[in-house]
């Protein structure tokens, strides 16, 4: 791409970019400039928990004004060098400019394409299901195969395993290169099983570090590259060389990046305002320093482990509306559910969240983190297909009519966020024999989609 | 500046993160001979308090309880040297060694923990991102800490929670610190399942905890681990 400074530049700037200490950087650097952009364009407390979908378009469009200027004041922190890596306003611009606006994601017939969108675009935002909830490895493959059979979703990501042929997996270990191999070809297969041999997939979820993605991806048997090299950040505005480590394997092998950039409601950004603004200028940034093709990223609110709250909603749609609007990003974004498997709250919680995504402009959602992610095997394949449903049904929808339905649905569940009903594991939600949910688990689904359907999403009955 | 002006403005000096003029505030207590559990007390704990209460009504952030926290620290140092051996161990509540476990950079729970803990009263010695298990131990005896604090938000970096408690146990360490746990995929049945002391979903947990441990009558390597805040099942 041009005007973009290569990967070889990046390289040098992360060592040779101004110095700073990690707390001047979070506390003098990050908190102080989102404090000023947010100030100068006036901003500050623009959050209205009331409305949690923004409907106020020219407001969108000065968070990403803000967000500009913030990824140009402040640049990218480097842990490892303790030094920052900071493009120009021409660089930027460019990065942004000559992006990709669709990716085809997969192979074949069974591959789909990612489009870049603009809120309530009638093209649906894909969809990406689940996230790296750990699963046992003696039911994984049954499970991602279970996945990958609900046809509504267009993408695999799945759930993550702890060990390889029972032995436990020691994070930067040759460990962890093995466990990178062995999750990308049980994901080749579960796709293989479910009859979708050339579905896209983001990986590798099981390994997170460089060592994972050197076993698992562009490997024999393993994620192709047709598939989403997944690049996470170690935390809002900064990369080390994990991250760098990634992201030069991924150029060697040709692949496609998708980098998630997070931001903190109550972290170094402050308020759900500050959060917006630093989630574009990570994003943005992301084009011009990871080279990446999918971009956008989490914001969660700290003090909920979540994003699925009033604050964490808004936030959601104002980001997905600043960002789609401006650019032509591929834009990624996660729902972060916190109820379990066999609870109706679960899917009032995905509901609101992809509908937001969905609505707001993302041209990827990611969903979902059922029970928060936090507990082995609590995932099933039922609440994987009401994402995908969801999202798809709710995209063209305009944002003001979503905001109606998130309003509705908020009160089933806002005030279990703290501690939420985990549910049951798959072992229990699921006929262990025929991989089916149980009927208890069937009837809540069942039931919550006739809700969401007078509610007014137009999904498609029984 | 009369005694009860100078616990007004500390406790407004902490609150705003201001350490220089937490300091010299607390020098002006010392001069106006009030005595130091009394300034803990009626200025640094309330300021604590309060914005630890702003950060969980999303009224003041992470930078917002770093800065109160360095600036209650501060206070802390000034106020302690003039305390005898026994009224001194009596205000300080403990020191924490804080770190995210080797194979993991992700900072910001931690970054979290650490400005709770500090506001709370505790020495927080932060170790940062990807801490072997061996420097954990080698810090918490260089800092002569009382509870050892390790996080993780992935999951191939718990087996190396269990190896250092494996290591205390091997280094005839185990009783010298309580071991606390903390993270994404952290759960309390693995807190249990390592030999642990305590576990806690977030920064408040780790605060509680915290002063659980260090108030009561515990000793490290309890067989049954605290656990603060763990999620209910159907």
């Amino acid at each position: 791409m041009q005007g973009r400074p290569d990967i070889i530049e990046i390289l040098r700037r992360a060592h040779t970019g101004e110095y700073c200490s990690p707390k001047d950087w979070d506390i003098k650097k990050v908190n102080k400039s989102v404090r000023e952009v947010l100030q100068k364009y006036q901003l500050e407390k623009t959050c209205d928990q009331e409305n949690p979908i923004n409907t106020d378009f020219d407001l969108a469009d000065k968070f990403y004004q803000a967000g500009f200027e913030l990824a140009l004041r402040l640049g990218y922190y480097v842990e490892d060098t303790e030094r920052i890596i900071t493009v120009s306003q021409e660089e930027l611009e460019n990065a942004i400019k000559f992006a990709p606006s669709e990716l085809f994601v997969g192979e074949g017939k069974d591959g789909t394409w990612i489009k870049a969108r603009t809120p309530a675009d009638p093209y649906p935002t894909k969809v990406a299901a689940s996230l790296g909830i750990t699963v046992s490895e003696d039911i994984y493959l049954d499970l991602v195969t279970g996945i990958a059979k609900e046809r509504e979703i267009d993408i695999l990501e799945a759930g993550s395993v702890t060990t390889v042929k029972g032995q436990e997996v020691l994070s930067g270990t040759p460990f962890e290169t093995i466990m990178g191999w062995e999750h990308a070809k049980m994901q080749r297969e579960a796709r293989r099983r479910a009859g979708r041999p050339g579905m896209g997939a983001i990986g590798s979820i099981s390994a997170v570090t460089e060592l994972g993605q050197f076993g698992a991806y562009g490997t024999p048997g393993g994620f192709r590259t047709s598939d989403l090299a997944l690049i996470l950040f170690p935390s809002e505005m900064k990369v080390d060389y994990r991250t760098l480590n990634k992201v030069v394997h991924t150029l060697i092998m040709g692949g496609m990046i998708k980098a998630d950039s997070p931001s903190m409601i109550g972290g170094m950004a402050g308020p759900p305002e500050g959060a917006v603004v630093a989630n574009v200028a990570c994003t943005i940034l992301s084009y011009a320093i990871l080279q990446n093709h999918v971009g956008g990223g989490e914001i969660y609110d700290v003090r909920y482990l979540s994003n699925v709250n009033r604050e964490g909603l808004w936030a959601l749609a104002m980001v997905n509306q600043a960002l789609s609007r401006n650019t032509h990003l591929l834009l990624h974004n996660i729902a972060n559910e916190v109820s379990g498997p066999v609870t109706d709250k679960l899917l009032y919680e995905i509901a609101a969240g992809m509908a937001t995504l969905a609505c707001s402009g993302a041209s990827l959602s990611t969903g979902p983190r059922t029970a928060g992610g936090k507990l082995n095997d609590y995932i099933t394949p039922l609440e994987c297909r009401f994402v995908a449903e969801v999202a798809h049904k709710t995209s063209a929808m305009e944002p003001k009519v979503v905001n109606e339905i998130v309003k509705e649905l908020l009160p089933l569940y806002e005030a279990d966020i703290k501690t939420p009903d985990v549910g049951l594991p798959y072992q229990r939600a699921y006929d262990m024999a025929t991989h089916t949910p149980t009927k208890e688990w069937e009837d809540i689904y069942r039931r919550v989609k006739d809700e969401v359907i007078s509610m007014g999403i137009p999904l498609d009955t029984f | 500046m009369d005694k009860e002006q100078v616990l007004k403005d500390l406790c407004e000096a902490v609150i705003e993160g201001d350490d220089v003029k937490a300091v010299e505030l607390s020098n002006k207590a010392v001069e106006l001979g009030l005595a130091p559990l009394t300034v803990v007390k009626e200025a640094i704990q309330p300021a604590m308090d309060i914005v630890g209460d702003r950060f969980q009504e999303g009224e003041a952030f992470l930078p917002e309880l770093i800065v109160a926290g360095d600036a209650a620290t501060a206070s802390l140092d000034v106020l302690l040297e003039q305390l005898s051996g026994e009224d001194s161990a009596a205000a300080k509540k403990g020191t924490v060694l804080l770190g995210v476990m080797f194979g993991d950079n992700h900072d910001i729970g931690k970054n979290l923990v650490q400005a709770v803990l500090s506001a709370n009263g505790f020495k927080v010695i932060d170790l940062g991102v990807n801490v072997a298990p061996k420097a954990f131990i080698e810090a918490a005896a260089k800092e002569n800490a009382d509870i050892i604090a390790s996080s993780t938000l992935i999951t191939t970096s718990l087996p190396y929670q269990r190896e250092m408690i494996e290591l205390l146990k091997a280094m005839g360490k185990r009783e010298d610190y309580f071991v606390i746990l903390g993270g994404g995929p952290v759960t309390p049945e693995w807190t249990q399942k390592i030999g642990a002391d305590g576990y806690g979903r977030d920064a408040k947990d780790a605060a509680n905890l915290c002063n659980k441990l260090v108030s009561g009558d515990y000793k490290p390597g309890l067989d049954e681990p605290i656990i603060e805040n763990a999620l209910k099942s159907k």
